[in-house]
Formats: C-alpha cells, sequence, structure tokens
C-alpha cells in the first residue's frame, strides 16, 4: 500500500513540474483574439533568439507579450502564492479551515489596495498598503480569538468579523470613489488577471518569488508547527518567532497577489486539501505540490474566465462558483482520514 | 543525568505551585501522584520548560535550563503532554520524525540518519511494522507508545510524560509502564510520569512524589513511603494497603 502511494507521489512531483509550464504555452493560444499556435511558438522563439529567421509577425508579438504573457505569468504566481499560504496557514493554526480568507487577509488587503489606488493616487505602491492592512487584518484576528488562538471556532469566527470590517470599509472606498475608478475598482474585486502590466508584475513576482520559495524551505518545519505549542516548544522549536515568519510570508505573498488580481478566494483552501487527499498530510509534499497544482488551476481558471464567452468572467466569481460546492463537501467530511 | 529543582515556585491565578528542592536520579522512575489539581501536571510543565517558573531554577547535570536554548534543551529534555493535539493524519514514521526537530535547522528536511534514529525508536517500542500507517487509524495505546518512540528519537537523557496511561485498558497500561521501566533500566533514561493508578505506580515506579494543593506532601520509594495516613492525608477517602502474595495493593 505504502508503495503505491509513493509512485502516486513521484508521478505528482514529476508531473507538478512539467504541468505548470505545459499549461502556460498552451495558454497563449486563447484569448479574444485567435493566435494560431504556429504563430505563438515562432514568437516564442524569435523572443529567445532575436533576429533569427522565426521572428512572428509583430501584432502576435505584441499581444503575446505585453497581454498574454503578464497574465499568465499573474495567474502562475498567484496561484502559487494563494495555496501555498493557504497550507502553510492551515499547519501552523492546526486548523484545516483556515486559509488567507478566513483570516481576513484577502479582504484586508483588497482594502489596503484600494485606498491606495483611490485615495493616494498609487503614491504609496498598492502592494505594500495591500501587505500593511493584511497584517493588520491577520494580527486583529489573533487579538480577538485571543488565548484560544487555535481554536477552530473562535479562530473562524474572528475571521468572519475582521473579513466584515473590512468589507464595510472597503464599501467607504467605494462610496467616496469617482464613478471612473469605481467601475475599475469593483471589476478588480471581483477578481480579474486582466490588468497585469509588467511594472505591476515587477513588484508583485519577486515578493511571491521569495516569499513561495521560503515556505517551501520550511516544508517539514510546519509539520512540527502543526503540532500543540507546547510539544513543539519542546521539540526545541521557537514556537512564537517561526510561527510569526510563516504569518508574515502568507500575509506578505498573499498582499502582492491580491494587490493586482483582486480578491481570488478559495484556492487557497481548496488545493492544499486535493493534495492532502492524495499524498496525505506531510507537508514536504503538501507545500511544494500545492505550488504547483495552485499555479495550473489558476491558469486554467483563467483561460476559462477568458476563452469561454465573448466577455470576460471575472475569475474570482469562477473559483467561488466551483470553492463554495468544495469547501461544503470538505465540512462534510471533515475530521476523515485525509486531513 | 539528573535534574534538580530548587526553591522552585510558580504562579498562575490563585494556584500556586512550591517545590522547595527534589532530586530526579538517572536510570530510575519517578511517578508523582496525588488528586486532579494537585499541580502534577504543571510541574511537570515547569520540568519541561513549557512553564516559565516565577522563581527558583532546574538543573541537569548542574545546568541551568532557563539558561539553555531552546535547541539545547530538547537534547537533554524531552516532554509528552497529557492530551497532544492531533489535527493532520500524519504518517506514524513522520510523527516520529518530528522528534528530530532539535538537530534539524528550520530550512531543511530530516535526513537519513534521522529516518535511522526514528525507526530504530519504533522498533524499541514495537511498532516497527507500523511506520506508514496513518497516525488517527492506531489505537490509544499504540498512539501512546508513538509518542514514546517519538522522545526517543530526539535522544534525550530525561523524558516527561504526563498521564501516559490514561484511557488505556490494564493490558495497554502495563505495556506502557514497562515500557518506561526498560527505558530507565537499559537505556539510563531519567524518567518522569504523572500517574493517577496508584497500583501503576507501586508496581513500576522507584521513586513516589505526592502531590496536593501545588505542594510535596511526600516523597520517597513506594515501600517506605506509602502509608494509609499518607493516602487520607492527599486524597481525603480511607484507603486501605493490604500485602497479598508479595504484592502490594491499594482498596477502596
Amino acid at each position: 500500500m505504502s508503495g503505491r502511494r509513493d509512485r502516486k507521489t513521484t508521478a505528482l512531483f514529476v508531473l507538478a513540474a512539467v504541468l505548470p509550464v505545459i499549461l502556460l504555452l498552451l495558454s497563449l493560444n486563447i484569448g479574444a483574439y485567435r493566435i494560431p499556435p504556429k504563430a505563438v511558438f515562432s514568437s516564442l522563439v524569435g523572443a529567445i533568439f532575436p533576429g533569427g529567421e522565426g521572428s512572428g509577425p509583430s501584432p502576435y508579438a505584441d499581444i503575446l507579450f505585453r497581454i498574454r504573457l503578464p497574465r499568465l505569468l499573474l495567474a502562475l504566481f498567484a496561484g502559487a502564492a494563494l495555496a501555498v499560504s493557504g497550507a502553510s496557514l492551515q499547519a501552523i493554526f492546526k486548523n484545516p479551515l483556515v486559509f488567507e480568507f478566513s483570516l481576513g487577509i484577502s479582504y484586508g488587503a483588497a482594502f489596503g489596495a484600494a485606498l491606495s489606488v483611490v485615495f493616494l493616487g498609487r503614491k504609496v505602491p498598492a502592494q505594500a498598503a495591500a501587505f500593511v492592512f493584511a497584517i493588520i487584518a491577520v494580527l486583529a484576528v489573533l487579538l480577538i480569538a485571543g488565548k484560544s488562538a487555535s481554536q477552530i471556532v473562535s479562530v473562524l469566527l474572528s475571521g468572519v468579523i475582521v473579513s466584515a470590517l473590512f468589507q464595510a470599509l472597503l464599501s467607504l472606498v467605494e462610496f467616496f470613489a469617482n464613478p471612473y475608478a469605481l467601475q475599475s475598482l469593483i471589476f478588480w474585486l471581483m477578481g480579474s488577471l486582466g490588468q497585469a502590466t509588467w511594472s505591476d508584475l515587477a513588484v508583485t513576482l519577486p515578493i511571491i518569488g521569495v516569499g513561495v520559495t521560503v515556505l517551501i524551505l520550511l516544508r517539514w518545519r510546519l509539520n512540527v508547527l502543526s503540532l500543540g505549542d507546547d510539544e513543539a516548544r519542546a521539540l526545541g522549536v521557537n514556537v512564537k518567532r517561526e510561527k510569526i515568519v510563516v504569518i508574515v510570508l502568507a500575509a506578505l505573498t498573499t498582499a502582492a497577489a491580491t494587490a493586482v488580481t483582486g480578491v481570488i478566494s478559495w484556492v487557497g483552501l481548496i488545493v492544499p486539501h486535493l493534495v492532502r487527499m492524495a499524498v496525505g498530510a506531510d507537508n514536504r509534499k503538501v507545500v511544494p505540490l500545492s505550488a504547483a497544482y495552485g499555479a495550473c488551476l489558476l491558469i486554467v481558471a483563467d483561460d476559462i474566465a477568458r476563452g469561454s464567452a465573448s466577455f470576460e468572467i471575472p475569475i474570482g466569481i469562477l473559483t467561488s462558483v466551483v470553492g463554495i460546492p468544495f469547501f461544503i463537501v470538505l465540512l462534510k467530511k471533515s475530521g476523515k482520514i485525509w486531513l | 543525568m539528573k535534574v534538580r529543582v530548587e526553591n522552585l515556585i510558580f504562579s498562575y491565578g490563585k494556584f500556586t505551585l512550591r517545590v522547595a528542592g527534589m532530586t530526579f536520579a538517572e536510570a530510575r522512575v519517578t511517578a508523582i501522584v496525588g488528586p486532579n489539581g494537585a499541580g502534577k501536571s504543571t510541574f511537570l510543565k515547569c520540568l519541561a520548560s513549557v512553564l516559565p517558573p516565577s522563581r527558583g531554577a532546574i538543573f541537569v547535570d548542574g545546568r541551568d535550563l532557563a539558561g539553555l536554548s531552546g535547541k539545547s534543551r530538547a537534547r537533554l529534555v524531552s516532554y509528552v503532554p497529557q492530551e497532544p493535539a492531533f489535527t493532520f493524519n500524519y504518517a506514524v514514521l513522520d510523527f516520529v520524525l518530528m522528534g528530530r526537530a532539535a538537530s534539524i535547522p528550520a530550512f531543511s528536511s530530516p535526513a537519513r540518519h534521522d529516518v535511522e534514529a526514528a525507526r530504530e525508536a519504533l522498533r524499541f517500542v514495537g511498532l516497527a511494522d507500523f511506520e506508514s500507517r496513518p497516525f488517527f487509524e492506531l489505537s490509544s495505546g499504540e498512539r501512546r507508545l508513538v509518542l514514546i518512540a517519538r522522545t526517543l528519537a530526539q535522544q534525550s537523557e530525561i523524558l516527561l510524560l504526563d498521564e501516559p496511561t490514561t484511557f488505556l485498558d490494564p493490558r495497554h497500561e502495563m505495556e506502557i509502564m514497562g515500557l518506561v521501566r526498560r527505558l530507565a533500566v537499559e537505556r539510563r533514561k531519567t524518567i518522569v510520569v504523572t500517574l493517577h493508578a496508584l497500583e501503576m505506580a507501586v508496581k513500576y515506579a522507584d521513586e513516589m512524589v505526592f502531590m496536593k494543593g501545588g505542594n510535596i506532601v511526600a516523597s520517597g520509594p513506594p515501600r517506605e513511603v506509602l502509608s494509609e495516613a499518607l493516602l487520607k492525608t492527599v486524597y481525603d477517602i480511607e484507603m486501605g494497603i493490604l500485602d497479598v502474595a508479595g504484592r502490594r495493593l491499594i482498596v477502596r
């Protein structure tokens, strides 16, 4: 039995290494403007080896490199960020139902980014404002949950309250925003990768890259931190310090993603659980696999968002429509064997 | 290794734990007994440095525990709480491997020799075949054995076990206490357990410590310290002590 699971794990790791790249290349073909696969290929070759005979016609290259590639890279990084943050937070809170959304991080970050865009004219980068409020949100949750911070119900309840507060504050920003800003604000809040520009990515991708890498490096440590605090301490771990590191990294990566993509919920819950169902609870496997499959999920979701209709469906709506039924099934089964 | 407690005071709300002086010797099992709320678990948590004493100190072979880093402390002392929280269903081997945390840097994962140490620990507690079993599928007795295996993987010389036999049937109760004895005798570990089952303490412990209301009432080898008067003082009920066929029984 263990041999079978080992083979399955190996297969999933191999797939995790290649699937995001394959999906990214395939997804370059999808969009409102049809670009033949051959043109995609020759444009890519042309970009890598400039001046070669494979250089594609320039309108194709323009769409590919100015619109689709940044968008897909954002999907790749944001998916990994949300899934890895979710997996890490579940471990340190010893709570399989916790993720960025339920800790108030998502709406805290959204409020911060909205504040920066609407009132500060982006003088403060949206990512920075998002991060500050993401941290404030998670601190508020911890403060309200208080001593029982590892208890499932109190953390979830505090998260609901803090999320609600930031949603209200967000509405206030919307209320005072001028009509033009309001329209783009609302569209952004529903979650969209369409507004990805290279200048945004230049800030967001490195932050996510570093955050996700460090969380993946901490993968085994997360196993130890998922024990009781007393136990982890007796095993020689500086529980408080390491938990703070994980929370800051999770808030940082989520904020960096949310500042550009808007609120994309449920990825941080669905992906780690699917991975656990397949390979078990060991975070040495769960965290890296969550990164890869989170990236895949968001790329596919974005393909559907922009490829299935003549208009663009906000991706946050798609992930919720899929995520909520999943969450219900999860609640029904929670405590069962894969957790 | 020898553990020495000096003038330990720990206060929490109205409760105060006071231990003027006490020594736990190498290769011996000490059982802390007493009614609920006597401070047994609190004392153990202080020994484990999970709770910081308000005053006083704990020395291991002359070194003050309070002056050590978490890592160096974990190499000396291991601790199993009364009701560990289990959220995730790790495989048994992964669970035992966590005992290695003090010797694995935060950004690393267990190496081959860590896995070997964990396997060796599982062999010692008799669960060698269980390594890929999911933890949640184990019985309470088996879970207790896995927790003890984790302390062995930790390779510390001092083991603190908070009520290791609660909720166990008589056979598993004896199996766990037998294992605790073997660890003291074969591995020369210094072992402190809290227990409710007095018979178990009498049968398996070298020393008994009686606690009540945060204070130590009496201590010594079971044969010498145990008396009907002491049991009356500690538990506030009448208990009789009978010697039957060379065994000391406590009857209520």
